[in-house]
């Protein structure tokens, strides 16, 4: 057991962060959240550096650095609140495209993916917030020469933006994989409380797709969880990564900030609430590493460290971005303020891909003995 | 990152596990339980003696010490294997853990044949004498007075919550030695025989019953000294202080890391099959408590990848944080959920471990109550936050 990063990785981190620093400062998050900025020039600038071929497999065109590479990288995007298709496309379509394709399909879909050609989205819940298999209602009947769907899909990230749609239904009661271009599908965004993490609804009723855009056989809810533990994964990691933001810039302030002609971090009242924020990031980034270390290494504790990765990281914004907003007093109410950038990101974070408490109850279950 | 220990250490790891399965002692021959954690039963000094001569005792010490210079990872999964089995190395911890080991780091070779190895071979038990009724989170406020009379030490004062010192042989005790410099300065450690003329102990119970005696008052009434019994220097007693908190400090955590999990799995096996098994309010409080206890694992194996890298372990507060109040989490949890099913005091919640200290028969209230020994005592949770704000997080001094 080694759980700390080597020096690659180390590096990795700080390549990361620089760039980000450049290309995603507040300023920038401020323009999207502000004037509803396109951040497709961001999304330019990381498929120039290759970011989202990564963690992709060689035989796609992928880099095929670990899912601790990817778990730095994912951090670091939590920690800049920053926008795009990297969340959807690399570990939510990916990884679904990944378990459920063939090498082929890997090839045709993935391949473009690697090249920053396209993006992806996976469409999962239906309303439930649960994001399990066993909720998904959505069908497809032979017809059209293809296959027609029916269903709506909910919480979808990027679901009115992204190329292709990787759309979880059943047909015959079988869990199966479709990827429909987005064009063809009627999604209809939310206001979204985070603008960097935008959903929307899609209504598949009578969507027809090609028989050839249906991936694998048989049944894929095995493979569709073992997706879905990456994605749960990423969401944590990004979670831990604005919680950090928001710890830093809580720093800044009360080492900064006077009064009564002291700083108000020299009051025990205010170090203990920073300690508890503290204690509750480390716990959650090491749970989240773990997981992503799990996934990495195939290991069978996967499915249960991605639902503790979630589950932490729910419980580590949940007080971060409580005491996180109270400690900067006045000037964190205010809209000028960076803070609330990041306490939207972090906030979204434990609300999509199941909730803190529901991971928690499945966590206890298993050590209860049932499923 | 790895998932896995070299193969080496693994290596390390079976040797061990087959040492153990061939001297464990029976659990028939274990009934006889400490008296206090100085009052160590003949079973635990014959397994305790055992681990010594046989180089298992302290596995990072050279074989005279007891050890078999053991790297890291080896010490680390050596105590996994200590803690999967619940086995205490030692009844009397705070003489192996803390005195021994300060008396081997900062002690002369005399003071480490006739008090370090004594105690490490448990042919004696020792006691530490730290807290004052005035100086308890801030330690060096002690005023426990040694003044030095030619080749000897006349010592006064009082300490208190002195552990298991009412059945020690020997205590050590920090005193001060120049009341003339700021606090830290003038700090000394001395080796005092607790049957030395002028040394009282008189124990009192703690909140786990009238008869459970473990805390002391020691008086000191023109006690002397030797002065060959000065650990290290004159006055630089403090730095031996923080170094015997600091002692195996990279591997403490296994011992929160054990307790926690045993807290949890006595719970899930309380609640077995009944209806909280299905309750969701219990089960996600449970599912928390099981996070806190995976946490506590990987945080404590990161503090060992970054010494075994050549950086300070700086965790060792949040670990002592976690692990205390996540004791004290499940007992809360338990209480809350069994409800009447707890109110038995004689209803015992846990199994009873053959080698270590544990009964079996404590009530989940019992271990509530057991649990501020952990979030009180070597630096209250306050005193642990205090520390990771100004270290940790670098935030001014109040």
């Amino acid at each position: 057991m080694d759980f700390e990063l080597d020096d690659d990785q180390r590096e990795l981190q700080r390549a990361v962060r620089e760039v980000l620093d450049k290309e995603c400062p507040p300023a920038y998050v401020r323009r999207i959240v502000d004037e509803g900025h396109d951040p497709t020039d961001l999304w330019d600038t990381l498929t120039g550096l290759d970011w989202p071929a990564l963690a992709l497999a060689p035989e796609v065109g992928g880099l095929g650095m670990t899912w601790v590479d990817q778990a730095i990288v994912l951090e670091e995007l939590g920690y800049a609140s920053a926008p795009g298709p990297f969340l959807a496309t690399c570990t939510q379509f990916a990884p679904a495209v990944h378990q459920v394709g063939t090498a082929d399909e890997r090839l045709r879909f993935l391949g473009p993916v690697a090249r920053g050609e396209r993006t992806g989205t996976l469409a999962f819940d239906e309303g439930s917030g649960s994001w399990d298999p066993s909720d998904v209602a959505a069908t497809a009947v032979a017809g059209e020469g293809g296959w027609v769907m029916a269903g709506t899909k909910e919480f979808v990230v990027d679901g009115d933006t992204a190329d292709e749609v990787a759309v979880a239904l059943r047909i015959d009661g079988e869990l199966r994989l479709a990827i429909v271009p987005g064009g063809d599908l009627d999604a209809e965004p939310i206001d979204p409380i985070d603008p960097t993490t935008r959903h929307a609804r899609i209504r598949l009723d009578g969507v027809r797709i090609d028989d050839d855009r249906l991936l694998g056989a048989g049944d894929a809810t095995h493979a569709l969880r073992s997706a879905l533990e990456e994605s749960v994964t990423a969401v944590a990691l990004t979670t831990v990564g604005a919680c950090q933001r928001i710890l830093d810039l809580d720093l800044g302030h009360v080492k900064e900030r006077h009064q009564f002609g002291v700083p108000i971090g020299s009051f025990q009242a205010v170090k203990h609430k920073l300690a508890d924020m503290y204690r509750d990031v480390e716990r959650a980034r090491a749970l989240g590493y773990f997981a992503a270390l799990c996934i990495a290494e195939d290991d069978p504790r996967r499915g249960r460290a991605a639902a503790m990765a979630k589950a932490s990281a729910g419980e580590c914004q949940r007080r971060v971005v409580q005491d996180g907003l109270q400690l900067f007093g006045g000037i964190g109410y205010s809209w000028e303020h960076d803070l609330h950038l990041y306490l939207r990101r972090a906030k979204v974070g434990d609300l999509h891909f199941g909730t803190s408490s529901r991971h928690r109850r499945h966590i206890a279950r298993l050590a209860l003995g049932g499923s | 990152m790895q998932l896995r220990f070299d193969e080496a250490t693994e290596a390390f790891r079976s040797k061990f596990v087959a040492w153990l399965d061939a001297n464990l002692p029976a659990p028939s021959t274990t009934g006889e339980r400490p008296t206090s954690s100085a009052g160590v039963p003949s079973w635990s000094r014959a397994f305790q003696r055992r681990m010594f001569d046989d180089g298992w005792l302290v596995p990072g010490y050279p074989p005279e010490h007891g050890g078999r210079n053991a790297g890291l990872s080896e010490q680390m999964v050596y105590f996994e294997e200590l803690a999967g089995r619940h086995v205490s190395r030692s009844l009397n911890p705070q003489g192996l853990g803390i005195v021994a080991s300060s008396i081997i780091e900062f002690g002369d070779d005399d003071q480490r044949r006739d008090y370090a190895i004594p105690i490490l071979r448990a042919e004696i038990t020792a006691a530490l004498g730290m807290s004052e009724p005035g100086a308890g989170s801030d330690l060096a406020g002690l005023t426990t007075r040694a003044v030095p009379d030619g080749d000897h030490f006349v010592v006064n004062g009082q300490k208190v919550w002195t552990s298991g010192a009412h059945d020690a042989d020997m205590l050590l005790a920090f005193v001060r030695t120049d009341p003339d410099v700021p606090k830290h300065r003038g700090i000394s450690a001395l080796i005092i025989d607790t049957d030395t003329p002028g040394l009282e102990c008189r124990p009192f119970p703690d909140l786990m019953g009238p008869d459970h005696l473990d805390f002391n008052e020691v008086f000191f009434d023109d006690v002397v000294v030797p002065r060959r019994n000065l650990v290290g220097d004159l006055n630089d007693g403090w730095r031996i202080c923080t170094g015997a908190l600091a002692h195996e400090r990279a591997m403490l955590w296994v011992l929160w890391s054990e307790g926690l999990d045993t807290s949890i799995a006595d719970l899930v096996r309380c609640v077995g099959d009944t209806p909280l098994a299905e309750d969701d309010v219990f089960l996600d409080r449970l599912g928390s408590l099981l996070i806190d206890a995976e946490a506590l694992r990987l945080l404590g194996y990161r503090g060992l990848a970054r010494l075994q890298r050549g950086l300070v372990a700086a965790d060792q507060s949040l670990l002592k944080l976690m692990g205390s109040e996540g004791q004290r989490d499940v007992a809360l949890l338990a209480l809350d959920a069994l409800g009447a099913d707890a109110l038995d005091q004689r209803k015992g919640t846990s199994v009873f471990q053959p080698w270590g200290a544990n009964r079996g028969d404590a009530s989940w209230f019992d271990r509530f109550l057991n649990s501020f020994a952990g979030t009180i005592s070597g630096g209250t949770s306050e005193i642990q936050r205090n520390i990771i704000a100004e270290r940790v997080l670098g935030l001014p001094r109040g």
